[in-house]
């Protein structure tokens, strides 16, 4: 019966064409701006460059490759002999003449990069050279050289508060909390819906009013799920595509389960909520004066989450906030993120989700059918619970 | 025999008592005629026979046994506002309900196909709701109580706003129901339908049933009265024959209130010698006069002081 009733709510959604329509955007978006992005942010990836060098210069070449792989320019080397010095030729970066030890670069723009990559790789020559004059082992210099790293070690506690956690977990709830807002609007729209249409009367001559709004919730939730799959996917894709999972050293996979999991209960937490309480209003119009004070209040969880974690990661207030239930689902995937979390408190927090959901399915039941067949102005919150 | 039984009915809406009391049953095959002026408490019985509503005393039972959810999910009902889910299609909207009500995928889109036919309105099945006229958002309304082959049929106003075709469709599909073994309990205010159509009929009045029975009980007088019709006026006779009161009728012709059938004959025969008889009828009270008698009668008993 529930099924029914969420598979109908499911259906209507995610076919309507306003959904498809906005979702196809949103996947072109998102898409679309990484395959944009990504030349601009790597600088040219694809094929490699072809540089000519000249055959006086060829012992140079070695040196060239490892110095254009250790700065990431993507350069090939050819080999040429008797090049034109006065120009570049055509589909070719540049041109490199001279002695190894002093080479001259042609160019037809300024490219540094490439500019780089040759000095590094003169350097390296002439340091070569002047370890072979003076009896020494090149090969041993350079180990020594590479192995010549500091190891840091921070103390204090700036330890969690770098960019890519703070990035990723702002990602985390901000994508929550923008799938949360859009499916609690279609709740509460759903719900006014058979309200307003008076189809709740008929519906509710054959199902119980928790059944209903049980079913909706659970149909509205898949449709959200495929909504934030519609969306998360994208971003992963583009996150990995534009390799911002390697640079800023995210752990995607505990980031993803972190999603999930808050998912879950943050929908199974809030659609109920409102849920029961756009039960309060008959029409569309009155909708907004139930949904803004909420919408609101969603708010606050995510700003506190957002400012208080970076600042005060292990701060008492941060620890109580983590364990109050509408505050958890943005709490802790913030907290995970910046690592400053204890396995206990990850527990505590998702236990006493879990205990609130019956409760408030209980309470928004009731609620719900209190006010569902109430007609005309809004119901006040206490009669709603008096008549459930 | 199956009854449907409605047992002193009490519901208050805030101070105001809805309904006092409201007792009635309704046998299979029945076909029960819910009258009452607005507020009297129609709808609000309805309801709680539908369990949308709770009551505040009494008892709703089929066969004896409670009402409980299993068999509401076999009760047809058609509210009094209408409610369908306007951007839903016709033939989906109607599959889903019947499914609601526990049919099988085939099953119900087999008695859709069946009703959407019946009723006329096949050839929208397609179309979402909010495009169909409201006479046509009417008959898919009663294929929503219909649809799930329902024991019980409760239907709030299943006349209001139908043009005279629908409303012989819809008279002859609800008599079709009673006649296949179907309680079929409606409301309607209009009287004249219901006294041709139904079996028997109630009247509500300030959340009270004040007559129940059938028609041919409600109609039934003490005193038996005639109406006499003359081919040209004629003025009654200065002294009555005895057991009967002769009185000027508006038309020129006599009323003539007759204790038995024998007075009736001295009142014919007088009527014969004073002019050409060309109607000697029983007057028999219309549904709309008991209404009428009912509704005035209990406002007067308000305005009198006890």
């Amino acid at each position: 019966m529930m099924w029914l009733i969420a598979r109908r709510e499911f259906r209507t959604r995610t076919f309507s064409k306003a959904n498809l329509i906005t979702s196809s955007i949103m996947l072109v978006l998102i898409v679309g701006g990484a395959l944009i992005l990504k030349p601009l942010i790597s600088g040219g990836d694809g094929e490699p460059q072809p540089v000519e060098v000249s055959a006086e210069t060829a012992a140079l070449v070695p040196y060239l490759e490892a110095a254009a792989t250790a700065l990431e320019g993507n350069y090939e080397f050819v080999e040429v002999e008797n090049p034109d010095e006065t120009m570049v030729s055509e589909e070719t970066a540049g041109l490199i003449v001279g002695q190894p030890t002093s080479p001259e670069v042609v160019l037809e723009g300024d490219d540094q990069s490439l500019v780089a990559v040759v000095t590094a790789a003169a350097q390296a020559a002439v340091l070569d050279s002047q370890v072979s004059e003076l009896g020494g082992d090149p090969v041993e210099v350079s180990t020594a050289i590479a192995q010549a790293t500091p190891t840091v070690t921070i103390v204090g506690e700036d330890k969690g508060a770098d960019t890519g956690s703070y990035f990723a977990g702002l990602v985390v709830i901000l994508v929550l909390f923008t799938v949360l807002i859009q499916s609690a609007s279609v709740i509460m729209m759903g719900v006014v819906e058979e309200k307003s249409s008076r189809v709740v009367e008929i519906l509710l001559a054959t199902v119980r009013p928790t059944t209903l709004l049980g079913g909706k919730v659970l149909g509205v939730g898949l449709y959200a799920l495929v909504q934030a799959v519609t969306l998360v996917v994208p971003l992963v894709f583009a996150a990995v595509y534009l390799d911002f999972i390697g640079e800023l050293e995210i752990g995607l996979g505990a980031l993803l389960v972190n999603f999930g999991v808050w998912f879950l209960l943050g929908f199974a937490l809030f659609a109920m909520f409102f849920g029961g309480l756009a039960a309060l209003v008959s029409r569309q119009e009155d909708l907004g004066a139930v949904t803004t004070p909420m919408m609101l209040l969603m708010l606050v969880p995510l700003y506190l989450a957002i400012y208080l974690v970076p600042n005060s990661p292990d701060g008492t207030v941060t620890m109580v906030l983590t364990q109050v239930p509408f505050f958890a689902p943005f709490m802790v995937p913030m907290r995970s993120a910046f690592g400053t979390i204890e396995p206990w408190e990850i527990a505590l927090a998702l236990t006493l989700c879990v205990l609130t959901i019956p409760l408030l399915t209980w309470l928004a039941g009731r609620v719900y059918a209190g006010a569902v067949l109430n007609t005309g102005g809004r119901m006040k919150l206490r009669d709603a619970l008096r008549q459930g | 025999m199956s009854v449907l039984e409605i047992e002193s009915l009490v519901k208050s809406y805030g101070d105001v008592r809805a309904l006092d009391g409201v007792s009635f049953a309704v046998a299979a095959g029945e076909l029960f005629g819910f009258v009452g002026s607005n507020g009297a408490g129609k709808t609000t019985t309805m309801r709680i026979i539908l369990g949308v509503l709770r009551a505040d005393a009494g008892e709703v039972s089929w066969n004896g046994a409670p009402v409980d959810r299993d068999l509401r999910r076999r009760i047809g009902y058609m509210p009094e506002e209408r409610g369908l889910y306007p951007r839903m299609k016709v033939g989906e909207q109607l599959v889903y309900l019947a499914r609601l009500h526990g049919l099988t995928e085939p099953a119900a889109a087999a008695a859709m196909e069946h009703w959407t036919e019946v009723l006329g309105v096949a050839q929208r099945r397609d179309d979402a709701v909010e495009k169909l006229s409201l006479g046509n958002q009417q008959r898919v309304q009663l294929a929503s109580a219909l649809v799930h082959g329902p024991e019980i049929l409760v239907l709030d106003e299943p006349f209001s706003g139908l043009d005279p075709v629908a409303v012989a469709v819809m008279s002859d599909v609800l008599r079709a129901q009673a006649d296949a073994g179907v309680p079929v309990v409606f409301s309607s205010h209009q009287l004249e339908l219901v006294e041709r159509l139904c079996d028997r009929v109630g009247i509500v009045k300030a959340g009270r049933m004040v007559v129940n029975g059938t028609i041919d009980d409600l109609r039934a007088t003490d005193t038996q009265r005639w109406s006499v019709k003359f081919a040209d006026a004629v003025a009654p006779p200065a002294a009555s024959p005895p057991g009967a009161v002769v009185e000027p009728a508006d038309d020129g012709g006599w009323v003539v209130e007759a204790a038995d059938a024998q007075a009736a004959q001295a009142a014919l025969a007088i009527a014969a010698q004073s002019g050409t008889v060309v109607q000697f009828a029983p007057i028999r009270p219309s549904l709309t006069d008991l209404y009428r008698d009912v509704v005035t009668s209990e406002e007067q008993e308000e305005v009198v002081p006890g």
